[in-house]
């Protein structure tokens, strides 16, 4: 155990040292590291609101049938029964003329005076229909709002799916371009990290061979440069998610229009503490894994 | 700690690595059948050697320049397979031996060589401490034993000086340190004093043979007659990769 101890305090030492022999080799894999880091979590955090926003959507998709002018109250109650049939609906709620009035009247604010001037109100009455969750998609709407089309009473449907749809379609292409482009950079920085390695093996070819003419098993030489690349990679990982979190804060606010757009006025939210630890380490099993392809079969006793 | 490593088992009391190609080998530390080594087809390094050297025993090792020396001392510490024979080093059959058992050889037999291979960052306790790091030797005891070991080469106050300050003398003294302190059965030099005046030459030297006294086989390479003169010891003659001459001291001497 003790024996163990002194190997992991050697391989620390001996990593330590070699970061610090070729500060400006390690910088520069550091930074790739840093940098590929910062491309994929601004991707990683754009998809994660975007996608936080479709789960909302979910749990507020519905589907509003806006019945006939002077539909009577009898047939109302009946539409709303037939529709409540209707597969992958869970519940309807009869909303009045008034109450949608009154709705709209809430929803303008100050601006309610205005509406004093109407003489009749214009709004008809509707159906609010919720659907079971399995129905809460687009193509799940799709279906129900076919099911609900030509019902007699039902002037006519709206529903977000066209919507929904788009901004799917939107979140895929986004998601697509983060893992395109994080393949060529996770590529890259694997790349530059074996470089790295290896020019740090080369340069301390002196210390191996004499590593290799004590006794040093092939771990004992290996260890040292895996841990290097870990160390770079965790600590590019490190000022990714620093950048990262600075950009969030200090940039954000800029491109408060566009993320509207995007995210439809939810507040964008950072990472999680587990999340922004996983991009630690996935910076630091890309730089372990860099540096082991450097290692393979690159060095022997 | 020498019983133990004469058992057979590793250092820390550990199984023997697997590959380790252990044969028996009665008292002899290091055989040879037959041994050739070639590196391009039809040119010898290295031809027909079969000898013998006992544990403990003091052996020089002459020639001339391109003799071979370099090569038998090459397969002795398996950087080198031999490509005909055999070879048994400490009961491992070279020819036979895993790349997963090389290190634990290694730790049973150290080098010196002429031009001492130290590392010029890092100080002369940690050059010599490297010995005992590959085998996971906590601190505070590695501190202890590489002092001591300083001590008796009489380097004990350049502890923390890095060898490009140190003079060739010095330098290869912590070369025999780092070499020593990890006790080992087999001691080999390749020409150890080749770079040093003839005073430090004796003075390495004497350090040297004072190992074997110790029990720890020894071979020395060297092409200098003097020395081998000097020490009265069993020397074998190397030419064009043959031993020609195996000329053993009339009286026992240490």
């Amino acid at each position: 155990m003790r024996g163990l101890l002194s190997k992991l305090l050697y391989f620390a030492r001996t990593a330590w040292r070699g970061l610090a022999a070729s500060p400006l080799t390690s910088a520069v894999a550091v930074g790739t590291i840093g940098i590929s880091l910062v491309l994929v979590g601004a991707f990683a955090l754009t998809l994660r609101n975007m996608e936080e926003l479709l789960d909302r959507f979910g749990d507020d998709l519905r589907v509003t049938a806006y019945l006939t002018e002077g539909l009577p109250d009898g047939e109302r109650s009946r539409l709303a029964e037939l529709v409540g049939t209707v597969e992958g609906v869970e519940r309807v709620r009869l909303v009045s003329k008034q109450e949608a009035m009154e709705r709209f009247r809430e929803g303008v604010g100050r601006g309610a005076a205005l509406l004093d001037g109407l003489g009749e109100n214009p709004l008809p009455a509707s159906l609010e229909i919720t659907l079971v969750p399995e129905r809460r998609s687009p193509a799940g709407m799709a279906v129900v709002v076919e099911a609900l089309t030509g019902l007699p009473g039902i002037d006519d449907l709206a529903s977000g799916h066209d919507w929904v749809e788009g901004y799917l379609r939107f979140v895929a292409l986004i998601r697509g371009l983060a893992i395109g482009l994080g393949t060529i950079l996770v590529l890259a920085t694997l790349l530059i990290v074996a470089n790295t390695i290896r020019l740090a093996v080369y340069s301390r070819r002196d210390e191996l061979e004499i590593l290799s003419l004590v006794g040093a098993s092939r771990s004992f030489v290996r260890t040292p440069f895996l841990l290097e690349g870990i160390l770079q990679g965790g600590i590019g990982g490190a000022i990714a998610l620093v950048l990262l979190f600075g950009l969030f804060r200090l940039v954000l606010p800029g491109f408060e229009f566009g993320l509207e757009l995007v995210l439809g006025g939810a507040t964008p939210r950072f990472f999680s503490g587990s999340e922004a630890l996983s991009l630690v380490l996935g910076g630091a099993s890309l730089g372990v894994i860099g540096s082991g392809a450097a290692l393979a079969g690159g060095w022997r006793s | 700690m020498r019983d133990a490593r004469g058992s057979g088992r590793s250092f820390f009391g550990a199984r023997r690595p697997r590959g380790a190609a252990v044969v028996s080998g009665g008292d002899a530390a290091v055989r040879m059948f037959h041994a050739s080594k070639s590196y391009s087809a039809g040119s010898f390094a290295l031809r027909d050697v079969s000898l013998e050297i006992d544990r403990g025993e003091f052996v020089f090792l002459t020639g001339p320049s391109g003799a071979g020396k370099t090569t038998l001392m090459k397969l002795i510490f398996a950087a080198e397979k031999p490509s005909e024979g055999q070879i048994v080093v400490l009961g491992r059959n070279i020819a036979r031996l895993g790349e997963r058992a090389v290190p634990d050889l290694r730790r049973r037999v150290s080098v010196v060589f002429q031009d001492f291979k130290l590392l010029p960052r890092r100080t002369v306790e940690e050059n010599v401490g490297l010995a005992l790091d590959v085998v996971g030797m906590p601190r505070r005891k590695q501190r202890a034993k590489v002092f001591a070991m300083l001590k008796q080469l009489g380097l004990q106050h350049r502890r923390y000086h890095h060898p490009l300050s140190l003079s060739g003398g010095e330098q290869q003294r912590v070369a025999i340190a780092r070499a020593l302190v990890n006790e080992p059965q087999v001691l080999l030099a390749d020409e150890p004093t080749g770079n040093l005046d003839p005073d430090l030459t004796l003075e390495i030297m004497d350090l040297i043979a004072n190992a074997a006294t110790r029990g720890t086989t020894v071979l020395v390479a060297t092409h200098e007659l003097g020395l081998v003169e000097r020490y009265g010891k069993r020397t074998l003659r190397l030419e064009a990769g043959r031993i020609v001459e195996d000329s053993r001291p009339r009286s026992v001497a240490t």
